[in-house]
């Protein structure tokens, strides 16, 4: 890894993190007012039978338990936006993007092995997840906190619910770096990404509305991330480790894969 | 074929590329040699820029083998890039940095000082002033003076500069050239792809000439010069000068007290041999790369002929 690039990457996303990570705060703050608000309504709601309680998931959360709704905002689409401006939108430029510009030209020449380039930049994707994941939860226990429902939540438990998001957006963003080292141009890799995290969240939802096709959850990465299941205390190492290998293959793909190709000057 | 040198800067032994059924290089053995400036000519798509390529890691040979400062391209890649310096054909800069940043930026990652910058700012006529200015807003001559500071600020001991001159004005070109001058004397080698003959004739020792991927010839560019033919005419006064004697002279075409030939080889023995009191006016063409150049291009077979 370089320490001048990973600064000079990060400084190169600074103008898009402070604002992304004011909104996920923002966002965050939202999940306990909007459950204390709506909460007992929904839920009655769907005692009365008018709703199915189907339509009051979303993915793994609902608005009935305070875990529930985190885990709502953790995996609404406007979380996925967030988190995907440096899961996807970063990763997917850091090579494939630099290579359209012609600017890894410069890069390559200087000193350094495309390994330490690739891990440069990954290193940077996990810095700028984190701090949006980070953003996120600390607008979550801040909304908590200002609701007064601080006793419904075990703090303790949260470091692991930021390793289990961490852990699926470095999935997301593993994959979006291997496709920007396999494509030449920006395009193709930001469509490839984005199919894949796409289809994953199809999956997700169509099991979680549709309960005979439920079995489709297990094949997305967003159903190994079960932030309510850790917070009310129940951890499953199976979610860890697949999310842990949906991130270790990519990259072995990649650092197998980058040093290996040959790249033709830009056109 | 020339005999391998041991102190050769770049050394390369068949190297081949090819891209599927595109043999974009061919067999291609060459040296460089210490402190001397290596012209790399052919026109677009002659494998000018895969050389470099491969010479630096970006592309790897089908095969044969190459070192660059006694080591190996496939292995030692980054080594060899640490004491190189590189100007890419069409340099891309980072547009959202200054020119200043985007020198320090770059220096950084060399790893070297920056020993050279003050100078060759001075010497391409970038001052504090413009560097302050954002890349984005440079012209091209502005963006390829920042590839050719970038290249050379950290003093390496092998340059290698694709198409280094695009874009700079005339007057930069000329300092351009007198950098290039100081760089040989200061015993630097540098590796100079271009199609711009005249320049390559300014400032070149010895010049490669590739095409198709293949290495066509491998000349001093003296000795290639002097191979030339140049035109040469004359008028003369009263009695025409005898001209049949004189060894290299061809295309005699004479026309009243005017004659027109083209001469190949010795030009002090030409005008020895026609020097006398008749003579009335005279002038040589200089001998263009250009022409050698094309005559290699000619053809279409793919003939080598190769010479120290």
């Amino acid at each position: 890894m370089n320490l001048r690039l990973l600064v000079q990457t990060l400084r190169w996303n600074r103008a898009r993190l402070l604002p992304v990570m004011v909104v996920s705060f923002g966002w965050g703050m939202l999940m306990p007012v909007i459950y204390v608000a709506f909460g007992d309504a929904f839920k009655g709601l769907v005692d009365s039978g008018v709703i199915p309680a189907e339509l009051m998931n979303f993915g793994s959360g609902s608005l009935f338990t305070l875990p529930g709704a985190l885990t709502l905002g953790l995996q609404h689409p406007m979380t996925i936006a967030f988190v995907g401006v440096f899961a996807v939108g970063s990763t997917v430029a850091a090579i494939a993007g630099e290579r359209e510009r012609g600017t890894l030209e410069v890069l390559l020449a200087r000193p350094l092995s495309r390994r330490t380039i690739y891990l440069t930049v990954a290193a940077a994707a996990v810095i700028l997840i984190s701090l949006v994941i980070i953003a996120l939860l600390a607008g979550q226990v801040t909304g908590v906190a200002v609701q007064g429902l601080s006793d419904e939540l075990d703090l303790v438990q949260v470091p692991l619910v930021f390793l289990n998001g961490l852990l699926m957006w470095g999935a997301f963003a593993a994959f979006g770096l291997a496709a920007s080292v396999t494509f030449d141009r920006h395009s193709p890799a930001l469509g490839v990404t984005m199919a894949y995290l796409l289809v994953n969240y199809f999956l997700e939802i169509l099991g979680s509305l549709w309960r005979d096709v439920d079995w489709t959850q297990q094949y997305s990465l967003f159903h190994h991330f079960q932030p309510g299941n850790i917070l009310t205390g129940t951890v499953d190492p199976f979610d860890f480790g697949l999310l842990a290998a949906a991130i270790v293959v990519p990259v072995a793909y990649a650092l197998i894969v980058f040093p290996r190709r040959d790249l033709a000057a830009p056109s | 074929m020339e005999d391998q040198q041991p102190a050769a800067v770049i050394h390369t032994t068949g190297l081949t590329k090819h891209y599927g059924s595109v043999h974009a290089l061919v067999d291609l053995s060459l040296d460089v040699r210490p402190g001397e400036i290596f012209g790399f000519l052919g026109p677009n798509g002659s494998g000018k820029s895969t050389m470099i390529r491969t010479l630096l890691g970006f592309l790897h040979p089908t095969g044969g083998s190459a070192r660059v400062l006694g080591l190996d391209i496939v292995d030692d890649s980054v080594e060899i890039r640490r004491r190189t310096g590189y100007l890419p054909g069409g340099i891309a800069l980072y547009d959202s940095l200054s020119g200043a940043a985007a020198l320090d930026y770059l220096n950084d990652l060399q790893g070297t000082p920056a020993v050279r910058r003050e100078e060759l700012c001075e010497r391409l006529q970038m001052p504090p002033s413009v560097l302050r200015r954002k890349v984005r807003d440079y012209s091209r001559g502005m963006r390829q003076k920042i590839g050719v500071i970038q290249a050379l600020q950290h003093d390496p001991e092998l340059a290698i500069l694709d198409e280094p001159t695009e874009g700079l004005d005339p007057l930069m070109q000329q300092a351009f050239y007198s950098l290039m001058d100081d760089l040989r004397d200061q015993g630097r080698t540098t590796f100079f792809s271009s199609h711009v003959l005249p320049e390559v004739e300014r400032i070149c020792d010895r010049v490669a000439i590739i095409r198709s991927g293949h290495l066509m010839a491998l000349h001093n560019v003296d000795d290639l010069l002097a191979r030339r033919k140049r035109k040469v005419s004359l008028r003369w006064r009263g009695i025409a000068p005898e001209l049949s004697s004189i060894p290299g002279l061809a295309d005699v075409e004479t026309d009243g007290d005017r004659m027109t030939a083209t001469l190949l080889g010795d030009v002090s023995g030409f005008v020895r041999a026609i020097a006398s009191p008749s003579l009335v006016d005279l002038t040589i063409e200089p001998a263009r790369l250009e022409e050698a150049f094309l005559e290699y291009y000619a053809g279409d077979d793919a003939s080598e002929e190769v010479r120290g």
